[in-house]
């Protein structure tokens, strides 16, 4: 047992242009921490491409033939003012939501506890019929989705900390009783919604936080808000809207979390899934910008995923406390 | 756009800005404005560590109508030293934040400059709204290619 990396080439090769911050920089800086000896465990594989019945799962087929309608043979098309394509992309996207159904798969049929998806372009903008920020396809939205229709789970959670409202996701959800949504995202920024009245059929948890939150925000916001409604919920598997822009250097919006913020994070969540869910976390790459900042936190969050209670560990050591208790009756009586 | 993302506070500031210290008369503050056209000067003590800001709107003040006198003395006024007026605790901002950042931070607060501090609260530099408003032309100006080196005949 052990933790995945799900990564493929094309999503290096999603090219947003020069300068643009969502850039395959990104990722090279990622998979460079992750070569390194303290991450010689961890398993990588080769995605396959999402297949139409996994995407349509949460996006409309017209939005799934727009999206790869409009990849340019050469150059760039701009499908919004932030949200570039090139040659490449329609791949990344396909191989990008295959990663987290094949990481769902993977950790559902017990080949590993958890795993991590490195992938581009980020999905949770990606509403059901429409592509934004960023994003082509939701991602985390389609494994969810995967999940619950593949291996019959009657309840999935995702959690996402990217400083910026996971739209996407919660129009997926929003309706369903099956899918919890938890999000920290910074006010009024990008996408502007995310607002705490926002909940859904009472499955959406919003907790926006104000610029220049940090550290202690985060922990008041788990503590308050984000643990209760997940333990609430009881997932039968978590998925993480990983993105990591919250982080005091991080250009684009303004809250201060730090490197030891998304270690302990990520290990409350551990905590939360090794209670409901076996331990089972398929976590996927969002935002993040800062280069330097972005290899350092999915570095401790990825090391955190390693060092996870192991499922096969646990069962073992429950075996053998209930072998002794069974034993201990058996001397006294 | 894209550039002016990738530019830290550092590589715009005023680096080693002139400061000033607590024990100056505020005459000598006004001759510094005066000569500058500063908008705020840092209060430093002898090790360059921050310990205030003193801004035009300091100086002003120290003339607003108060219980002592019926009408502010000028002269009197001018010869008291700085940290009696100084804006103490100012918000700092530190060299590595990105620009775009510090541009929320700067309207936000109405600020017109930031003093910019390392760790221990040492004073490296200063950073004002025409430097901003300069890395935004100078990150969105299309630059020609420079003329290579080795072009030469």
């Amino acid at each position: 047992m052990t933790t995945l990396l799900y990564t493929h080439a094309a999503c290096q090769e999603h090219d947003t242009g020069f300068g643009h911050p969502e850039c395959a920089a990104r990722l090279t800086a990622i998979l460079n921490a992750l070569g390194t000896v303290p991450f010689a465990a961890l398993e990588w594989r080769d995605p396959p491409e999402a297949t139409r019945e996994q995407l349509t799962r949460i996006h409309s087929q017209s939005h799934v033939e727009r999206v790869l309608g409009r990849i340019p043979k050469q150059k760039h098309y701009a499908i919004d003012g932030d949200t570039v394509v090139s040659p490449r992309s329609g791949e990344a996207a396909l191989r990008a939501a295959g990663a987290v159904c094949a990481a769902v798969d993977a950790v559902l049929r017990q080949e590993a506890d958890n795993a991590f998806c490195a992938i581009r372009p980020p999905g949770h903008h990606a509403e059901p019929a429409q592509a934004m920020g960023f994003c082509l396809f939701n991602n985390a939205a389609i494994g969810a989705a995967h999940a619950r229709a593949v291996y019959d789970l009657e309840r999935v959670a995702v959690i996402d900390f990217d400083v910026h409202h996971g739209n996407g996701t919660q129009a997926a959800f929003e309706q369903d009783h099956g899918y919890l949504y938890v999000s920290t995202h910074q006010a009024y920024i990008y996408p502007g919604t995310g607002r705490r009245e926002e909940r859904g059929v009472g499955n959406i948890v919003n907790v926006p936080l104000l610029a220049e939150s940090g550290s202690a925000d985060l922990r008041h916001a788990w503590h308050q808000d984000i643990e209760p409604a997940l333990r609430r919920f009881q997932p039968k598997l978590i998925l993480i809207s990983a993105g990591f822009d919250a982080h005091y250097l991080d250009p684009l919006a303004e809250l201060n979390f730090n490197e030891d913020d998304y270690e302990w994070l990520t290990r409350e969540i551990l905590a939360v899934a090794a209670d409901c869910c076996e331990g089972r976390v398929v976590s996927v790459l969002e935002g993040g910008y800062n280069l330097s900042a972005l290899a350092a936190s999915v570095a401790v969050h990825v090391k955190a995923l390693m060092e996870a209670p192991r499922a096969a560990q646990r069962a073992l050591v429950k075996e053998i406390l209930e072998r002794r208790k069974a034993k201990r009756n058996e001397n006294d009586s | 756009m894209y550039e002016f993302l990738q530019y830290q506070i550092r590589d715009v500031m005023t680096v080693d800005p002139i400061a000033i210290s607590p024990k100056a008369k505020l005459r000598e503050a006004e001759e510094l404005f005066e000569t500058h056209d500063f908008n705020g000067v840092p209060v430093v003590d002898n090790q360059r560590c921050l310990l205030g800001m003193l801004t035009k709107f300091d100086l002003l003040n120290a003339f607003r109508f108060d219980a002592h006198t019926l009408v502010p003395h000028y002269d009197d006024i001018m010869e008291q030293t700085v940290e009696t007026v100084m804006t103490r605790e100012p918000v700092i901002v530190a060299p590595q934040l990105p620009l775009s950042r510090l541009l929320q931070k700067l309207v936000e607060i109405r600020a017109k400059s930031l003093p910019v501090v390392e760790e221990g609260h040492r004073l490296v530099g200063i950073i004002s709204r025409q430097d901003v408003l300069k890395a935004l032309r100078r990150a969105t100006t299309k630059r020609e290619l420079p003329a290579h080196e080795d072009s030469a005949p």
